[in-house]
Parts: C-alpha cells; structure tokens; sequence
C-alpha cells in the first residue's frame, strides 16, 4: 500500500471533501502528512483509530475512512485514553488544536504526559480559536492582536513542547505546515515510539489570525512561519552561548526522545 | 503520469506556487465558475513526478501535494503514445 504514489489519498472520505476548512488553512496540510505516516506504517483502517476534541482541528478524523470519535472539548485525550486502554492492539492518534490541547484539556494533557500513555498526538497550534470567531487561546504569542485582544496580547503564551518535555512524555517534536517532509517524519517517529508523543504543528490560520496581524493572505503566513522557525539545535547553541533569544522566533525539532516506562502497549 | 489540479476542490489558496521547486504552479487570472482563481500550470511536463515517477516507483518530490490542504493536487495516469498514420489526401 505504502509503494504505489500518492497512497495516503485512499484514507481520505472522498464523499466528504472538499472539507470546510477556509482557503489557506493549514490544517489540511496537516492531516496529509499525519495520513502518509500512517500509511507509510503499514497500518490498516481498521486497526487505526482517530480521536478528536472540539474546534477547527478536530474536524480532521470526519474526513478519514477509519474509526473515529468526535468527543467533547478539551476531551479528545481522556476518550483516547479509554480506547487504548480497553484496546491496547489498536492504533489511537488524536488531532487537536491549541485551544482544546492547552485551554480547556490542559490538565488531561498534563496528566497524559505524566502516564505516558501510548498515544500520538498531534496538535495544530495555530495560535487562537479558530472556529468560534479568533478568540485569544493560551498559545496566542504576547502583542499578538485577536478578538478578545485588540490592543495585543498581553499575557505570555504556553510553549506546548517544553510543557510536554517537563511533564515527561516520550516523544516530542515541534515543525510548521511548511515543513512537510520534516512533519512527515516528525509523525511517524511519534508514530513508532511507545508512549506518548506529542507533535505540535503550528499552522496558519488566514482568517482568524493572520487577519487581524498583517498576515492576510496565506502564502504570507508560511512565509512568516519559515522566517521565523530556528531549528532546536542552534537555539540550544545559542542559549549555551548567551545570545540573546529573539522573542518572535520559535524553535524547531525534535525536542526529545527517551524511553520511560510507558503504559497502554500491548505486551 | 500527468499532473492535474482537481478544480473542485481548489480554494485558490497558491501555496503550491509557493513550494515547487520548479516553478510549475503559477498563479492565475480569471476565476472559474465557482469563483475560484485555480493556479495555472506551466509546462507540467518538467515536473520529476510526470517524468520518472514510473522509474522509481514512488513519489519523488510531492511538496506540493503534501502542502496543498484542498488535497487537490494529484497525478493521473496517461495512455501511452500511439504513432498515428498521417493519410495525405491529394
């Protein structure tokens, strides 16, 4: 299956698309490289499972062929959870986005870190909530300007990789939706360790971002988002050799990979 | 192979002009009957997929099928070129 071109296209609902998502939304890009992943496993629809919160994001497992919940907000890891634990031989990955993940499910994350389930997880952080209209979300970087802050954010954001790092999951990556090789791979690493990982893919959002922050058109916002990623290894270079880090750049990479004792694999 | 852009899924969003290394997707001028201004094409046949994707057996570039969040873009398998007998009429 993996072999023949363009394959990961077969776990798409063909009914269902084209999908609501908004012109230039990254979250499609996303799902594309989550499902070659997937596919480049080996792994079937039937032994896959997608798990989902509330939000824009969440959207994805809709669009895919296999098995899917669609839970409530902020709950996509406690349901995912349930799953691996009454199933652990199914596969469980869970889409979610920065206002369900860090806002309202943020202490389910934490926890699910701490447990170190054996899960993948991954999260469109695309700075805001998006499907109810640009809302600030605990990720909205500080001056940023949305909804419920018009005069710019004033609060410091989450950095949902090193929240992930400290509260000790196995795997931790953090690529944009205009490194799509890199996320690829990033996935399917997750994908092959045991434990939980998390995969933070920050995407743009158009509409209810970049709007708002002089980022109108898409193309605009990748290109802000490929200008602005420093790769993990030379911020850590630069943080070992005091130079200052710059407050609008973001690393990069694979954060961490370890192997503590994870629960949920099948023995 | 042949690289085709699904119209009815394209959004018009040109992040695959954005990618190509080859400059391929251009981004084009009048929209189409759903309203969408659909990136245009330029001389698809340059692309590494159209040419040497059945030699290597995989996808060889992809970004811009990977990037593209309409998953709009695709490659269609062509009929092999038949030679025609020109019939000269005098």
């Amino acid at each position: 299956m993996s072999g023949n071109p363009g394959s990961f296209q077969d776990w798409f609902r063909q009914d269902r698309l084209p999908h609501i998502y908004c012109t230039g939304c990254g979250n499609g890009t996303v799902i594309n490289c989550t499902l070659k992943a997937v596919d480049s496993m080996g792994w079937t629809p039937e032994d896959t499972v997608f798990i989902s919160g509330i939000g824009c994001s969440s959207r994805a497992p809709g669009y895919i062929v296999t098995d899917s919940l669609h839970t409530t907000h902020g709950r996509a890891i406690p349901f995912a959870t349930g799953v691996k634990l009454s199933r652990p031989d199914l596969h469980v990955v869970v889409f979610t986005g920065d206002g369900d993940l860090a806002a309202i499910g943020g202490n389910h994350f934490i926890h699910a870190c701490r447990r170190n389930i054996d899960l993948t997880v991954v999260c469109m952080n695309n700075y805001i909530y998006g499907m109810t209209g640009g809302q600030g979300s605990p990720c909205t970087p500080l001056g940023s300007v949305s909804t419920t802050t018009p005069y710019g954010c004033s609060e410091p954001p989450f950095d949902l990789s090193e929240l992930a790092v400290a509260a000790g999951a196995n795997h931790v990556a953090r690529w944009t939706s205009y490194h799509v090789r890199e996320l690829t791979r990033a996935v399917q690493d997750g994908l092959e360790t045991p434990g939980f990982s998390l995969i933070e893919a920050v995407v743009q959002c158009p509409t209810g971002y970049g709007r708002k922050n002089k980022l109108r058109e898409a193309q605009a916002m990748v290109d802000w988002m490929r200008d602005h990623a420093v790769l993990i290894k030379k911020w850590r270079r630069m943080e070992e050799e005091g130079t200052p880090l710059p407050p609008d750049r973001f690393p990069v990479g694979e954060f961490v990979r370890r192997s503590r004792p994870a629960m949920g694999v099948p023995k | 192979m042949k690289l085709i852009i699904d119209e009815t899924r394209c959004k018009g969003c040109n992040l695959c002009t954005l990618v190509c290394p080859y400059s391929i997707f251009q981004e084009g001028t009048t929209p189409n009957r759903r309203g969408v201004v659909v990136p245009v094409l330029d001389r698809p046949e340059r692309c590494t997929n159209c040419r040497l994707q059945k030699l290597y057996g995989r996808v060889l570039c992809g970004v811009c099928q990977m990037i593209c969040p309409d998953q709009a873009i695709r490659w269609v398998d062509e009929k092999p070129y038949e030679p025609q007998k020109v019939v000269i009429e005098y």
